[in-house]
């Protein structure tokens, strides 16, 4: 009504000082829009490569397997087990594994590495072996395929189609086991941990090789149905599975340290948007005196006809409320643009590790509704609130010193 | 003197703004400070912590046995070397070393272990190996009445073969020259718990591990601390050139994964900051044209009377350059003790953080020029950069626009 | 019926049913030397297996390890009881002196007096080499399996035999193709050629110095050497070999007798 257009004409009528105020409003938010879309990004690389590179959301072994992966420390009900899963509606997926130290040996060369037993097809719901492959084939179920990371493969002197034995131990007995099997594909996780120690065969033949029957079992890898539920110890298979023998724990709690990362990372983009935003209200305050001060004998006249200090208020919050929406529409389109630019094209800051995830690969901003809905809401409820100082001053004006028109 | 009286006397004029102006700038300055301070604090940590614990300022090896390692590729003239070293004056001390996989036994149990075998006396002096043990005392090298030598072993291995002060050790590996390395050794120490890097490592002597490989004299390992931390690169580059047939690494390119990770981190650091302050002082240029503009007049008047415009545009750069100034020096009093207590202090992570393979298990501050010097420089530099709109503005006030405002 | 007629369809009867007996007989005789080719290939080998053990067999050899590195010289003694099982005890040098070695079957331990343990050989050693050399422990264990576990084709020329093994598809090993060459006037091997999948040649182990021992003709020298390492090789010399030698029986073959003093 008559207070916005007035607020409004008000705001232009000193346009290099409004242009000023409104950039300072919107880069801030623009700044940290882009900032909160680059962090999500970075966490969702950190947590995609943790859970849905090989881990999973969640895992079940016997008590004690994890400490040192003792082949003997097997589940061995695994049919009740895989029933209480598939039973559960929050679970999207699972996929049981053997897994098993041992000598890896070619024609040329022999080192020692990781043996991954996977069932083929539910594997690929759980993990992105499948995916990594870069020549030859994902398994099929045949019994001598086997998967090896590109950079073991160079350390054997092998390619596809060529021999592989493994050497391992058999579970209980400790026999000396030997298998032959040949490469059918070869991996590149980009992580050097996994390509330069990992093997993957099929279940069946793992199970074979270590002397283990079809109700034994080293991992369960699950997947939920909403993500969240994964960092939830109080999830209903959390509940059901564990006790002394079983333990099933979600990917936060399996890698606590990343958690720690991730809280951290959160903590951090709070604090500097808190900071970011005080620093910018007080540019914000600044401006609204300044404001105030150049019309102050106006504010004199008004008050001396009569006006209510309150309308006074009213007149600079909504000045404020105007800037501030102004300002936020400018950001938001800028938040835009950025998060566009970062989207397509990532932001690349070299090689880096964290807890042994390697980021060389660009961090792509995301886009969130929050970014667009409450940031703002901040902005136009941090402007206003600055705008309270110098808002009850313009109320406090006496008519008689204002008329004087002193600087 | 009189510009300097006037410049005071403008900056004050008009309290309020000045000081929120001043506020902004001063709470720019802390966030900068602060955050610098913590990265810079919490790296360095983590890199002397590394450094002492094993890595050295400088590391010496043959060829690429630092990414292939192979037991026979040693350097075979320690002796030369050590004497080398210890003449260089900037070389704070050195050691030796020697690696090798091998299972350890008892009498039941068997476990996978690495062996370490170092010169003892010259270990303590540049890695925290000494402080490690958790039960137990630092072995010497010599033989005990069997004949048999020490060994401190990590506290994974004793668990594992449920072995303990006094125990025998039994440890099998491949020599240097294709036999089987086969002794005893008598457990005298513990080094770190079931959780340490260390928990499969057996510690030697290095003459007992060098016997016992049948690699007589040679080393793998050769790591060096020097007197001044910054100096590392340059110092292993002179090194290099003493020693062409050998290959000399800074720690940078010893955890190259660490440094690439950190340098990665603080760029990003860097240049948010940087940018945290561009907005400052975008709030900063609206207060100095307002206060330009409103002493239109003035300037006018200045002008009619004579003042050349660069004059006039300099004491606009100096009414900005003391509130800059004016405000980080209130910043910097302000940060002072706060930067202190997160030095000497510090906030412990529940979890220790992997950064390329290193662990940081502290958020440290730093005190120091660069902490302080690098956002002051932002500062400065932001402050001159929007005196000169400002103060073109002002210079080109004409007397006759001055006379027609308010 | 004219006699002639009859007479002459009888000779031709005759004449055919002659043919076919020889023609049978020489299908018989061809067919045996067929399968005599087959057979032959497996009694060869058996044959070339027998020639270092025998029944049983006792012998003092010497190893010679060379490598860029380092050489090393090593005796031993060494005792068989039909191919499954072997002793042998390193003589020298002073250091590995009583370094014991024992093989029953597929199941292989050591023995190292200076810490007076028995180990039995884990997953990780088997690949690994056998006292440094270029033979694997896995070599030691699996000779005695050729003839069961591969395809044997034979190849003559007037002075050798060559024997060419094909891994079965359900044999374990990382060999291809193995070729075992055999000198047909002493009847005893000249060398086998190990090759990858892809027909390189990875390794050879080659037999020379025929020397007489307790009557038969054997060769005194192997020498082990690999093709995708520069520098490396490995020969073994018989100096004594004796058959059926008196002191040799299964009390020799225990874990107890490891760890004897001798």
């Amino acid at each position: 009504m008559q207070t916005i257009k007035l607020a409004f004409r008000n705001l232009f009528r000193n346009t290099r000082r409004t242009i000023l105020t409104v950039m300072l409003i919107s880069l801030s938010l623009t700044a940290l829009i882009a900032v909160d879309a680059v962090v999500r990004g970075m966490l969702t690389l950190f947590v995609e490569n943790v859970t849905s590179t090989l881990n999973g959301e969640a895992q079940i072994h016997r008590v004690g397997y994890r400490e040192n992966l003792d082949v003997d420390l097997f589940l061995d009900n695994s049919m009740e087990i895989e029933q209480a899963l598939s039973q559960d509606a929050a679970l999207q997926s699972y996929s049981p594994r053997v897994i098993s130290g041992g000598m890896i040996s070619s024609s040329y060369n022999v080192s020692a590495g990781l043996l991954y037993g996977i069932d083929a097809d539910r594997e690929q719901t759980i993990s992105k072996v499948a995916q990594a492959i870069v020549r030859g084939e994902y398994l099929t179920g045949e019994d001598s395929e086997l998967l090896i990371g590109q950079s073991m493969a160079e350390l054997l002197e092998v390619d596809l189609g060529d021999r592989i034995v493994l050497t391992l131990s058999e579970t209980n007995t400790g026999e000396l086991a030997q298998a032959l099997f040949r490469i059918s594909g070869i991996l590149e996780f980009g992580m050097r941990e996994l390509d330069d120690n990992f093997v993957f065969i099929n279940i069946v033949s793992a199970r074979k090789a270590l002397a283990m029957s079809d109700q034994q079992t080293h991992e369960f890898v699950l997947t939920f149905v909403n993500p969240e539920d994964a960092e939830n110890p109080d999830s209903e298979i959390f509940q059901q599975l564990n006790d002394e023998e079983i333990e099933a724990l979600g990917w936060m709690d399996l890698n606590r340290d990343i958690g720690l990362i991730i809280e951290l990372m959160g903590y951090s983009s709070l604090i500097v948007g808190a900071v970011l935003f005080l620093l910018a209200s007080l540019g914000v305050i600044n401006s609204m005196f300044m404001s105030i001060y150049e019309r102050i004998y106006e504010f004199g006249v008004i008050k001396a006809i009569g006006t209510r200090p309150e309308e006074v208020t009213r007149l600079i919050l909504c000045e404020a409320f105007l800037l501030a929406t102004i300002s936020c529409g400018i950001g938001l389109l800028l938040g835009f643009a950025v998060n566009s630019w970062t989207f397509a094209n990532g932001i690349g800051f070299g090689e880096m590790e964290f807890q042994g995830i390697a980021i060389s690969n660009n961090i792509f901003g995301e886009f969130h509704i929050s970014q667009f809905t409450q940031f703002p809401i901040y902005v136009v409820i941090l402007t206003i609130a600055a705008a309270i100082y110098p808002a009850r001053f313009a109320a406090r004006i006496i008519p008689s010193e204002a008329l004087q028109r002193s600087l | 003197m009189l510009l300097l009286k006037l410049t005071f006397r403008n900056i004050f004029r008009q309290r309020r703004r000045s000081l929120l102006t001043a506020l902004s700038l001063t709470g720019g300055y802390i966030l900068c400070v602060f955050s610098f301070s913590l990265s810079e604090g919490s790296y360095s940590n983590a890199i002397s912590f590394f450094i002492l614990d094993h890595t050295g300022h400088i590391q010496i090896h043959l060829d690429d046995y630092r990414l292939r390692p192979k037991i026979h590729k040693t350097i075979d003239d320690p002796q030369g070397l050590s004497e080398l070293l210890d003449a260089n004056e900037e070389i704070e001390s050195h050691t030796l070393r020697v690696f090798a996989p091998a299972i350890a036994y008892s009498e039941k149990d068997d476990s996978p272990a690495q062996i370490i075998g170092v010169a003892l006396e010259r270990e303590r002096s540049t890695s925290t190996l000494a402080a490690k043990i958790s039960a137990g005392e630092y072995i010497d090298n010599a033989l005990d009445a069997e004949g048999y030598y020490s060994a401190m072993i990590g506290a994974g291995i004793a668990n594992s073969l449920n072995i303990g002060l006094g125990d025998e050790l039994i440890l099998i590996s491949q020599g240097a020259d294709g036999s089987i390395a086969n002794d005893i050794f008598i457990v005298r120490a513990i080094v770190g718990n079931r959780m340490s890097p260390d928990r499969t490592t057996v510690f030697l002597p290095l003459t007992a591990a060098q016997e016992f490989l049948s690699m007589y004299g040679s080393v793998h390992e050769v790591s060096i601390l020097l007197k001044d931390d910054g100096e590392a690169r340059v110092q292993a580059a002179a090194l290099q050139d003493q020693l062409p047939e050998l290959t000399v690494d800074p720690w940078q390119t010893v955890e190259s994964t660490f440094y690439q990770s950190m340098q990665a981190d603080k760029q990003a650091n860097n240049f948010f900051m940087g940018f945290i302050v561009f907005i400052v002082f975008v709030g900063v240029l609206n207060t100095v044209l307002m206060s330009v503009l409103e002493r239109t007049r003035e300037f006018g008047v200045l002008k009619a009377i004579g003042s050349r415009p660069l004059k006039i545009a300099l004491m606009i750069t100096l009414e900005t350059g003391l509130l800059a100034t004016l405000s980080l020096v209130v910043g910097i009093l302000l940060s002072l003790p706060l930067i202190a207590w997160f030095t000497f202090w510090g906030i412990e992570l529940s979890e220790p953080m992997d950064v390329g393979g290193i662990l940081m298990s502290h958020l440290t501050g730093e005190l120091s020029l660069f902490v302080f010097g690098m956002p002051l420089l932002f500062i400065i530099f932001f402050a001159l950069l929007i005196s000169i709109p400002a103060g073109m503005r002002a210079a080109s006030i004409s007397p006759t626009e001055a006379m027609r405002s308010n | 019926m004219n006699y002639h007629i009859a007479s002459r369809l009888d000779a031709l009867a005759n004449r055919v049913s002659q043919y076919r007996i020889w023609s049978t007989i020489l299908l018989i005789s061809f067919h045996s030397s067929l399968a005599l080719g087959a057979d032959s290939a497996i009694e060869i080998i058996d044959q070339m297996e027998a020639l270092y053990q025998g029944e049983s067999s006792s012998a003092t050899m010497t190893m010679i390890v060379e490598t860029p590195q380092y050489q090393r010289t090593m005796e031993m003694q060494s005792s068989s009881m039909g191919t499954e099982n072997t002793f042998i005890r390193i003589l020298s040098p002073r250091k590995d002196r009583g370094i014991t070695t024992l093989k029953l079957d597929m199941e292989m331990w050591n023995y190292l007096p200076k810490i007076n343990k028995v180990i039995k050989v884990p997953p990780s050693m088997m690949m690994g080499s056998w006292m440094g050399s270029d033979f694997t422990n896995d070599d030691l264990v699996k000779q005695t399996t050729l003839t069961e576990e591969y395809f044997l084709t034979l190849e003559e020329t007037d002075e050798l035999y060559t024997i060419i093994l094909i891994p079965k598809e359900e044999t374990v090993t990382v060999w291809g193709k193995i070729d075992y060459v055999v000198d047909k006037q002493y009847m005893v091997p000249v060398g086998q050629n190990f090759y990858d999948d892809r027909g390189e040649l990875i390794r050879k182990l080659e037999f020379s110095e025929l020397k007489e021992f307790s009557g038969k003709m054997i060769p005194s020298r192997l020498e082990m050497i690999p093709m995708n390492k520069e520098g490396h090789k490995t020969i073994v010399t018989y100096d004594d070999l004796q058959f059926s030698p008196p002191d040799v029986d299964e009390s020799i073959f225990t874990l107890r007798n490891l760890r004897s003093r001798f």
